[in-house]
């Protein structure tokens, strides 16, 4: 790092390189849009686990919004957008053959290059990143049990668009698979002790108290655990300092320390300074 | 640049390439995740505030949108003079002058963080550096308990504070001012009074947002400071009324997002144009920025910035 080197065209101090990028295929439903776009050279660098930012359309000032890479196929990649505010309402309405400004991929992802099996554990849209690394898992042959909580009815769409492998769903209102929490779930399944008897790594998505649990869910049964967080967040790179979440290292940044962290590092903390918006 | 009009400024001793700087405090290059120091469109950099002792920050959540800004309450995180110091050769890949911003709880902790600065600086052998330009006193972060805005919003402690640092360095000296102030002069008046060669205004406004479904306060720090257009009206305001008061040079901020707005800030009397949140909403904006202000000038058939700088203020 003795010289500055000359960045590519469109990129900002921030260090992030802005690619405006096709709309190729937007499936809207209930409250989502699986929105696919064409950027060649995001789909050849993304792991799983990774992030992008996109522009907000037709806003006169916005930030740029964190979205996890949910798929790859080729050139293009599938975002899962969940409409909660004014930004991701905007992007969900995105139309196929619109043009959307992205840069990415950013953070670190999910390490798997010594997994041997695996127990993916989402909760509602956290679902988004572990599908692109369930993907990656069974094309190399790894073992994979998924579990899927959602709160309820309202979010049984979501179950979709996905395509996980030896999936048990969970809902809170008992709507449909096992009554009660994603947690609750790993219990109670027979899948999940198959799971804990071959040793797999725990990846996990979702909101914080589901973190919390599942690091003490994988820590009583010795296993190693990753969790991916989410958090407002401004650069997207690491430059402003103002995505951190509290953790047993200190406050750590959730765009570049992260998103993946592991599950030990994810403290009291971390739940109690609600870094989930 | 060549044949385009002359951007370049003078803030005192020193002659800038351009007059877009970024504000201090929005990103902090060298930590940028995977890269290191990227060929930055400003003509000087501003770190982060560097404190004397290491900060860890606030609590999270530490930022967010509002209606055409961004509230934030990082609480000038930072590892501390001396972890500053150590990275200072990785700066100097910038190969831009670096103004460093100065914090601290209370005027002492300024005082030491540019004595210790000044040292190193002094120090045969003391290795690759960037050009340090100059020290940006924080008088106006609104997001610490001590010190900071507490300096800013009173003009006798401010004037205290310049008088004891200016003896301390023969580089540019500047104060960075609070909006958070009923009258915006004072304050600038005793900074320039007691020596200042410059003036940064205006740092973020106190602000508050809630969570809504808990409807209880948003940041971790419970307030934070507002910045991004929603501010710019206001801003502009500000530094026309220092720019109509005193004679020192301003570095004008404040929701800057364009050339045009940019030469707005000039037109009110500011010499540099420092641009924050609009690096946050887009990487691109500093050079966009910079591109639209030289087209301004060409479409008017201006030469330069002197002829422009002002003229807002003027009676007719």
């Amino acid at each position: 790092m003795s010289a500055a080197p000359d960045r590519p065209d469109g990129c900002g101090p921030t260090g992030a390189v802005v690619v405006p990028c096709p709309v190729v295929e937007v499936r809207r439903f209930a409250d989502w849009s699986l929105v696919w776009i064409e950027a060649p050279a995001v789909a050849r660098a993304a792991r799983p686990g990774q992030f992008v930012m996109l522009a907000v359309p037709g806003a006169a000032f916005a930030l740029r919004r964190p979205l996890s890479l949910h798929r790859v196929h080729g050139d293009r990649v599938a975002l899962l957008i969940e409409r909660r505010g004014e930004g991701t309402r905007r992007l969900a309405e995105l139309e196929a053959g619109a043009e959307i400004e992205l840069s990415g991929p950013l953070g670190n992802g999910f390490d798997i290059a010594t997994t041997c099996s695996a127990l993916l554990v989402a909760g509602g849209i956290g679902v988004a990143p572990l599908q692109f690394l369930a993907d990656e898992l069974r094309a190399r042959r790894i073992p994979v049990w998924t579990f899927v909580g959602l709160r309820g009815k309202r979010q049984l769409p979501l179950l979709t668009v996905l395509d996980l492998p030896r999936q048990t769903v969970a809902t809170e209102d008992g709507e449909r698979g096992i009554h009660g929490t994603v947690i609750e779930a790993l219990d109670a399944s027979p899948a999940a002790a198959e799971a804990v008897e071959k040793g797999a790594e725990v990846f996990g998505c979702g909101p914080l108290p589901m973190l919390v649990a599942l690091r003490d869910w994988a820590s009583m049964h010795h296993l190693i655990g990753y969790g991916s967080l989410e958090a407002h967040m401004a650069c997207g790179t690491g430059a402003c300092h103002g995505c951190v979440v509290a953790t047993t290292r200190g406050y750590l940044r959730v765009c570049a320390d992260g998103p993946v962290l592991p599950l030990q590092v994810i403290g009291e903390r971390t739940l109690a300074a609600r870094g989930t918006p | 640049m060549t044949g385009g009009p002359d951007l370049r400024v003078r803030l005192g001793a020193l002659e800038l390439a351009h007059p877009i700087i970024n504000a201090s405090g929005t990103y902090d290059v060298l930590a940028v995740a995977g890269h290191g120091p990227s060929t930055v469109p400003f003509s000087c950099y501003v770190p982060k505030t560097v404190t004397l002792e290491p900060r860890t920050g606030n609590p999270p959540p530490r930022i967010t949108e509002t209606p055409s800004g961004i509230i934030n309450a990082i609480g000038l995180e930072n590892p501390g003079i001396e972890a500053f110091i150590a990275d200072l050769p990785r700066l100097a890949g910038l190969r831009i002058p670096v103004i460093i911003s100065v914090g601290g709880a209370r005027p002492a902790d300024y005082l030491a963080v540019v004595r210790r600065m000044e040292e190193r600086l002094a120090a045969a052998g003391a290795g690759r550096s960037p050009a340090i330009a100059g020290y940006e006193l924080n008088v106006s972060c609104p997001n610490v308990a001590a010190g900071g805005l507490s300096i800013g919003a009173d003009p006798e402690a401010l004037r205290q504070l310049v008088s004891a640092a200016r003896p301390l360095t023969a580089r540019l000296l500047i104060a960075k001012l609070t909006p958070n102030v009923t009258d915006i002069v004072a304050p600038a008046r005793a900074a320039a009074e007691a020596g200042a060669d410059a003036i940064s205004l205006v740092n973020t406004f106190k602000a508050l947002v809630l969570d809504p479904v808990s409807l209880r306060p948003f940041l971790g720090n419970r307030t934070g400071g507002l910045c991004g257009p929603a501010i710019r009206p206001i801003a502009l305001r500000m530094v026309a009324e220092v720019a109509m008061s005193v004679d020192v040079p301003l570095i004008g901020m404040g929701g800057v997002t364009s050339g045009l707005e940019a030469l707005e800030m000039i037109a009110c009397g500011a010499t540099a144009v420092a641009v924050g949140a609009a690096t946050l909403a887009d990487p691109r904006a500093p050079a966009r920025i910079l591109e639209q202000l030289s087209a301004e000038l060409a479409a008017r058939s201006l030469a330069g910035l002197d002829d422009v700088r002002g003229t807002a203020l003027r009676d007719s």
